[in-house]
């Protein structure tokens, strides 16, 4: 459980840290309003924010899954897991969304990281759900 | 208890063992599947933009075929001018069946008369046209009207917005031709007269005007007459027609095929030490493996269990762990393939598609099949030995 309490949070440091380097506000790119002289940050941007939201708890259930003794502890663990890699996904394609444009670095780089973050995060939240719900079964 | 129960019984009894070997076979799978998805895709996107762009021949003004392969692969666009009287000139070779003029142009980058930045646009002759042309009479079943474009895959009109803004002109974005892979996809097509009504806007509206030189085109298609040989008409176009250069389809993109050539040399050297790494260590593993269950197969042995059994039971195990890593490893790198395509287009500098649902699977299996033979190679010695140790001489050791 230790392992895959630290690869959760591996995962959620990457996944934390490189939405902010990856909008198109750290690559100078803004969106011009219509008057010619106001920029605002384009919508890339207000995920990336998010993201680091949902990367806090996602790391603190790593950090609790490493560290945590108690079976049933674990589940729920898993559960939170599973539920906040769906999250990390749809913020880039549903809730959010990135800039239009495929060839733009969030779009390019952000958008499929986060996809493949939240994908490998449910994937190992399912494997320590089903060994814990064994290892509970075994002492039940 | 069967073969493969026996086997899974290991699996699951030796961790460190099942993951090692485990893990080199998804590296042998997603090497292998990773290779050959972007060498085969690449490959593909430069058949399919040669085909999109069904000439045989392309003019363009001398020293700029670079220029013009990158604007046309990747997407960047080009300002290549080369004097109009030239399409006449090429025209008259004996041999061309149809000579077509193209002009390249772009929008700005980041300016707000254009909803999109850095656009690369291609306006045609619609009287001579034999790329766009034929494509918009099979989909749309008309030509296009002033204002009107085509685009590539990619190219779409912003949300919230009705029309496509280049340099203050509203477009119409009325279809979108098939992915290539290539800078083509996006690229938007357009009418010598929309380049001209773009042109005549931009000194209003745009924040920068779009010049088009007077009497200039930045290319000619050319298309042979049937039975004539390209590479004839090249040379004549070349004697006889100053500051062009004419590329047959067969040599264009050149630079790109050798760019090509280069990344794989330079991949089949790393999957090929990966592979050898990976053999070596799972071979290391077996015979480990081997050694401290010497005791374990000698009671196998001495319950009346065959060699054969005990070696094809090791073998079973090495089959099943390759089978499991290296789906892990194929679906893991056709996933991050698939995700990441436009990042490895902008990285390798090369045209990239993804293949469609079959070529997936026959890729899929070559990846596979490539851990299983790895697999089975490294731990065949190990069994082989094992098996044929004398099952008292094992027990008592």
């Amino acid at each position: 459980m230790k392992v895959t309490g630290a690869v959760i949070l591996i995962l959620a440091l990457a996944m934390g840290i490189l939405s902010q380097f990856t909008d198109c506000l750290s690559q100078g790119r803004l969106l011009m309003l219509k008057d010619g002289k106001t920029t605002v940050p384009m919508k890339c941007h207000w995920t990336g924010l998010a993201e680091a939201a949902v990367a806090t708890p996602l790391g603190l259930v790593g950090v609790s899954a490493a560290f945590s003794k108690r079976k049933e502890t674990h589940r729920a663990l898993a559960m939170l897991g599973v539920v906040l890699g769906a999250v990390a996904i749809s913020l880039p394609t549903w809730l959010i969304g990135v800039c239009s444009n495929p060839m733009m670095l969030c779009n390019s780089v952000m958008k499929p990281a986060l996809i493949l973050g939240g994908i490998l995060v449910i994937g190992v939240s399912i494997v320590d759900f089903v060994i814990t719900e064994r290892k509970l079964e075994k002492v039940g | 208890m069967n073969l493969t129960r026996l086997a899974l019984r290991n699996i699951a009894g030796s961790a460190f063992r099942s993951w090692v070997v485990g893990l080199c076979a998804l590296l042998v799978a997603g090497f292998a599947l990773g290779t050959t998805l972007i060498m085969r895709g690449a490959e593909n996107s430069l058949k399919l933009a040669l085909g999109r762009l069904g000439a045989d021949i392309l003019v363009v003004p001398e020293g700029t075929q670079m220029k013009v392969e990158s604007a046309l692969l990747m997407g960047h666009p080009a300002s290549v001018w080369m004097p109009q009287d030239t399409l006449g000139e090429v025209a008259a070779i004996q041999g061309v069946a149809v000579a077509s003029p193209q002009l390249y142009l772009s929008t700005l980058s980041n300016a707000s008369c254009c909803s999109v930045s850095n656009m690369f646009l291609v306006a045609y002759d619609p009287a001579t046209d034999f790329t766009v042309e034929p494509w918009l009479e099979t989909k749309l079943g008309k030509s296009l009207k002033l204002g009107e474009v085509v685009g590539g895959r990619y190219v779409f009109t912003p949300e919230g917005e009705q029309k496509i803004k280049a340099y203050g002109y509203p477009l119409t974005l009325k279809a979108n031709m098939e992915a290539t892979g290539t800078g083509l996809d996006e690229t938007m097509f357009m009418t010598f007269d929309t380049a001209e009504k773009v042109a005549e806007v931009s000194r209003v509206d745009a924040e920068q005007p779009l010049v088009i030189p007077a009497k200039s085109i930045s290319s000619v298609l050319v298309r042979v007459k049937p039975g004539v040989d390209p590479q004839t008409v090249a040379v004549e176009i070349l004697q006889q027609v100053p500051g062009v250069t004419p590329v047959e389809s067969l040599n264009l993109f050149q630079s790109y095929r050798k760019q090509m050539t280069g990344l794989l040399q330079t991949v089949t050297l790393v999957m090929g030490i990966t592979w050898a790494l990976c053999v070596v260590m799972i071979g290391l593993v077996f015979s480990m493996a081997a050694y401290e269950r010497r005791r374990e197969l000698g009671v196998l042995r001495s319950l009346g269990a065959t060699r054969m059994f005990v070696f094809r039971s090791l073998l079973t195990e090495a089959g099943l762990l390759a089978i499991l890593g290296g789906s892990l490893g194929a679906g893991l790198t056709a996933l991050t393939v698939f995700l990441f395509r436009n990042f490895i287009i902008n990285t390798i500098g090369l045209p990239f598609l993804f293949p469609g649902p079959a070529a997936l699977a026959g890729q899929i299996g070559i990846g596979l099949l490539a851990a299983l033979v790895s697999v089975a190679l490294a731990a065949l010695i190990p069994a082989y030995k094992i098996s044929h140790q004398d099952p008292a001489v094992a027990m008592r050791e």
